[in-house]
């Protein structure tokens, strides 16, 4: 038997990796924990929402048609709603199986392969299904993401036959794309920086790497199966074609979704607002003070001279002029984001504002320092401390509260194709942010923006990249973790250095130690890396 | 153009759409479109329906079916006439500022789809078509006998001879009707098609997001029989003070009301399916829904929770107006806009109950137990109430009101319970602790 055969995959098994740091995106990581679902509306006793059961989205189609993205898009979207979602790519488990460096023997994806490959197909397929169906039955899992080509109707056909056997519904989702730019636009963007196209047009690499595809995987069908329930995304959302699925609400709300999912890339800026005249007011609605419009201004010049450097960093490596990317300003309607954004207006940008944005509202806490609200709700205190991300003082929003009002604004986000500058309350800010690069709710209202940086969040396929980029100049008062912010007391870092002192908690923040262990100011990502083996990759 | 600003600083799309229906006679259509109108109208964005039937029908008022075939040379004429007429008012209503205009009509050829493209695109208005496909026969002859034999057309007829009248001129238009993108040449065009009631659907080139949300909203729509109802909490201890907003717990009157609640709940059933209780995240309305059976489903939603006072919060009105005299005036002024300090207004409001509507549209049984803002807004948009009526609308305490969706509007049955109340209702101007509504325009 072909050494292959026996390597052992269990022992391999694709790599998962715990979350490290809030600054590197976590959506492929292995939660540990059941905290994280931002935007959970209500809870179940099985963990399972909206009514529906256990359901396998199963991707179809064939390699550089945008899988990953959508798969990775789509987890993000439902984990955040609070559907218990895991990806499963059958690449990790081919590459287990096959070692570094293996190869599959060249007749793997043909329908009259010879037998030794059969197995390696069915062993490998075996192993996927066996960990899908651990994690449905015996971790609680909702929503398990199948990520494979599922080039014939016979193996969709037995596939959506075995799950209902384990009574999981099945949902197919195919991405079908038949318009030549946008293929050769995708097997650019990931796959062309193989060492196999080296040196090569970048066009011609396209062409001969999709002429590749073909060769290797020559037999696709495309979804007619009127009996299964699928989903067609046809040329990346320029159309849907739903076949059956209204039977359950899940699939309604990732055709939503999906429709406002788009490839393009662009960039997303979270800023600070600026400082107001009335500091520790959440009801006062109040303007910013001088100090508040000279970081404005600073803003806005620091973040211009960032967008053009980097546009001269594209023009010095590839030689020509790229297009000025139009951005787009979004506020909240509190009146100190708005003035935050008016040097921008002023230049002509478009800035729009949403009611959505508006801060955590802090309730009884309003006005009161930590010490007033640890005498006055000492219980409540204690619950917080428990539950930080949805507990919430009288009268007061939660973090959760406020995820779910974000919700119609990440809808948006994923629509706007424009690069977009996000200037809202720090409370705003940790949720968006939480979305992005997919962080736990224990982490959620502990995230820092320190007025000082501008967050750049600049999306891929298989992770989200964070930059942070400085502001110079600014007056050390105004930079920590908001004054105006709620002095709601949240639980402090391990060492328990939580200051009872009202005042006290935010100063810290700028010692030179905190300094020091502040990320560095550039990528702190190691999207690349991940990708790097996704490059040879053919689902 | 420049961007309107909608109310109070919040802007809106910049886009103008058009809603476009397609589809024989008795698909639903009309259903549809009255209920995005509706949806789009209690979101403040300005829509309109266009019927072309109603244009017609000033021409002809009871026409035989053979006015509908198209060999007909005269109803040809007359109705090519409607759909100009139909399509001038929409452009003009456009021009006035509308925002999503629905032109209701069975634009059933490729040829009239274009033309109706061609007009609208000149204009800068997007265009997004709806189709309606249905072959299911017992489906249609429902819908038949249910809506159309009572459409103004057939006024004084027999309902079974109207029926098969009906029917035929359906076929007529059946002779000429082609599906969007059925020779595959209409793949510009931006449309959703839903067949046989959902069994499958298109969707073809979405382009912004109020497209989507028009989308989304129209796939999460159902015909299944259901009702919702509306119930305020039990008085509370701060109503009794003539106090706005708050947290209080319920008077001795309120905890009498939450008792009696099931049943009055169960006469307004009339059987003891479950229904899905849905409060707010105060104590006043978990109070309320406390006594109500065990087997009813609850949910605590934080958008249910009552419009937030912000500074003003706890007090009564005569406090407000003594403190914060041009708020209270302003706030008279335009009540539907009037955002407290630090708090919420009606727009708000609505913009938080977004999510609340849409799991009602896809829901069945509903029982939501709210503040008097909530549910006024929530009543709003069942009743499609202007903004101008829905802030002032008397929702008075210990009232339970059903409400029905049906093909052309929405039902209301109350429920009173007969345990008094004080009345929390204002009038314009008024700054009285309690006063009774007067006496035009109530639930």
């Amino acid at each position: 038997m072909d050494t292959l055969l026996t390597a052992e995959i269990a022992a391999n098994a694709p790599r998962y990796r715990r979350k490290s740091s809030t600054f590197i995106d976590g959506i492929h990581d292995v939660s540990t924990d059941s905290n994280m679902a931002p935007a959970q509306l209500y809870s179940t006793m099985s963990g399972r929402l909206f009514h529906s059961g256990r359901i396998a989205i199963v991707m179809v189609g064939l390699p550089a048609r945008g899988k990953t993205h959508i798969c990775v898009s789509m987890a993000r979207y439902l984990q955040w709603l609070g559907v218990k979602t895991r990806i499963f790519h059958l690449g990790d488990y081919r590459r287990a199986t096959v070692g570094d460096g293996g190869q599959v023997p060249q007749d793997y994806f043909y329908p009259n392969a010879t037998p030794a490959s059969v197995m390696l197909r069915q062993k490998i397929l075996k192993k996927c299904r066996e960990d899908i169906y651990a994690w449905l039955n015996h971790e609680n899992g909702q929503v398990a993401i199948y990520d494979a080509v599922n080039p014939t109707a016979s193996g969709r056909r037995s596939l959506a036959k075995e799950f209902a056997k384990h009574d999981v519904q099945t949902l197919f989702l195919e991405s079908y794309v038949d318009d030549e730019e946008i293929l050769k636009e995708n097997a650019r963007n990931v796959k062309i920086s193989s060492p196999d196209f080296h040196g090569m047009d970048p066009d011609e690499a396209a062409s001969l790497y999709l002429k590749r595809i073909q060769t290797k995987i020559p037999v696709f069908e495309t979804m007619q199966e009127e009996e299964l329930n699928y989903v067609k995304m046809i040329n990346a959302g320029r159309a849907f074609f739903y076949n059956n699925v209204s039977f359950n609400y899940l699939s309604h709300r990732i055709v939503f979704y999906l429709t406002n999912l788009h490839i393009k890339s662009r960039t997303t800026f979270f800023v600070r607002a600026g400082t107001a005249t009335e500091e520790d007011s959440y009801k006062a609605d109040a303007p910013l003070c001088e100090e508040g419009k000279a970081y404005a201004a600073k803003v806005t010049e620091t973040l211009l001279r960032h967008r053009e450097q980097e546009r001269k960093v594209i023009a010095d490596r590839s030689g020509s002029e790229p297009p000025v990317r139009p951005l787009t300003v979004w506020t909240s309607t509190r009146l100190r984001t708005i003035q935050t954004a008016e040097p921008l207006k002023e230049l002509g940008y478009k800035v729009r504002q949403r009611s959505q944005m508006s801060q955590i509202n802090p309730g009884v806490c309003e006005k009161l320092s930590e010490r007033a609200i640890r005498a006055l709700y000492p219980e409540e205190v204690e619950r917080h401390e428990l539950d930080p991300y949805h507990h919430r003082y009288p009268r007061a929003e939660s973090y959760h509260d406020l995820a779910v009002r974000l919700e119609p604004i990440i809808l948006e986000l994923e629509r706007e194709q424009n690069d977009l500058l996000i200037i809202a309350h720090e409370s705003v800010l940790r949720v968006l942010y939480s979305y992005l690069m997919h962080c736990s709710t224990m982490d959620i209202p502990k995230l820092k923006f320190p007025r000082d940086e501008v967050i750049e969040i600049i999306p891929a396929a298989y992770q989200n990249e964070a930059k942070r980029i400085h502001i110079p100049g600014l007056d050390p008062r105004m930079i920590p973790g908001s004054p105006e912010d709620i002095r709601i007391p949240v639980p402090g870092p391990p060492s328990g250095q939580l200051s009872p002192i009202p005042g006290l908690s935010s100063p810290t923040e700028f010692t030179e130690t905190n300094i020091l262990t502040r990320p560095p100011e550039k990528v702190v990502n190691l999207a690349k890396e991940m990708v790097a083996d996704k490059v040879a990759d053919e689902d | 153009m420049a961007p309107k600003t909608n109310g109070i600083g919040v802007q809106v799309e910049d886009t103008r759409i058009c809603v476009v229906m397609v589809g024989l006679p008795a698909r639903g259509k009309s259903y549809i479109a009255q209920k995005a109108q509706r949806y789009l109208k209690w979101l403040s964005i300005p829509a309109a329906t266009f019927n072309v039937g109603s244009y017609r029908r000033n021409d002809s008022p009871h026409p035989s079916a053979d006015f509908f075939d198209t060999n007909n040379a005269e109803g040809e004429r007359k109705r090519r006439a409607a759909a100009e007429a139909a399509v001038y008012d929409l452009l003009k209503w456009f021009k006035n500022g509308g925002v999503v205009g629905i032109l209701d009509a069975t634009n059933s050829t490729k040829e009239r789809r274009k033309w109706v493209l061609d007009w609208l695109t000149r204009e800068g208005i997007e265009v997004i078509f709806v189709e309606s496909r249905c072959d299911d026969e017992e489906l249609i002859m429902a819908n038949i006998r249910d809506v159309k034999t009572s459409s103004p057309d057939y006024k004084g007829q027999d309902p079974e001879k109207a029926a098969q009248d009906f029917r035929d001129r359906i076929r007529n238009y059946e002779k000429v009707y082609k599906s969007i993108n059925a020779d595959g040449d209409e793949d510009d065009l931006t449309y959703l098609k839903i067949m046989n009631v959902g069994k499958q659907v298109i969707i073809n080139r979405i382009r912004d997001y109020l497209q989507s949300r028009i989308v989304y909203y129209l796939m999460n729509l159902h015909i299944r029989p259901r009702s919702v109802w509306l119930s305020r909490h039990g008085e509370s201890m701060l109503n009794l003070d003539g106090r706005i907003g708050g947290d209080a717990g319920l008077s001795y009157r309120g905890e009498e009301y939450a008792r009696k609640l099931p049943e009055l709940v169960l006469e307004s059933v009339g059987s003891d399916r479950p229904l899905t209780v849905w409060t707010s995240t105060l104590k006043r309305t978990i109070l309320t829904a406390r006594h109500l059976p065990q087997h009813y489903n609850q949910l605590q939603w934080k958008a249910l929770d009552e419009l937030d006072a912000g500074v003003c919060d706890g007090m009564t009105y005569q406090e407000i107006s003594d403190m914060y005299p041009e708020d209270f005036q302003a706030r008279d002024e335009d009540k539907y806009n009037y955002r407290y300090r630090g708090g919420e207004s009606y727009r708000d409001v609505v913009i938080r109950l977004e999510p609340i509507i849409m799991e009602l549209e896809r829901s069945e049984d509903i029982l939501i137990i709210s503040h008097q803002a909530v549910i006024r807004c929530i009543y709003a948009y069942f009743m499609q109430k202007t903004q101008e009526e829905s802030p002032w609308v008397p929702v008075p305490l210990h009232t339970l009101m059903k409400l029905t969706p049906r093909a052309y509007g929405t039902e209301v049955q109350t429920y009173k319970a007969n345990i008094k109340a004080v009345s929390t209702w204002r009038g314009k101007g008024s700054t009285a602790k309690h006063e009774d509504p007067l006496p035009e325009g109530g639930v």
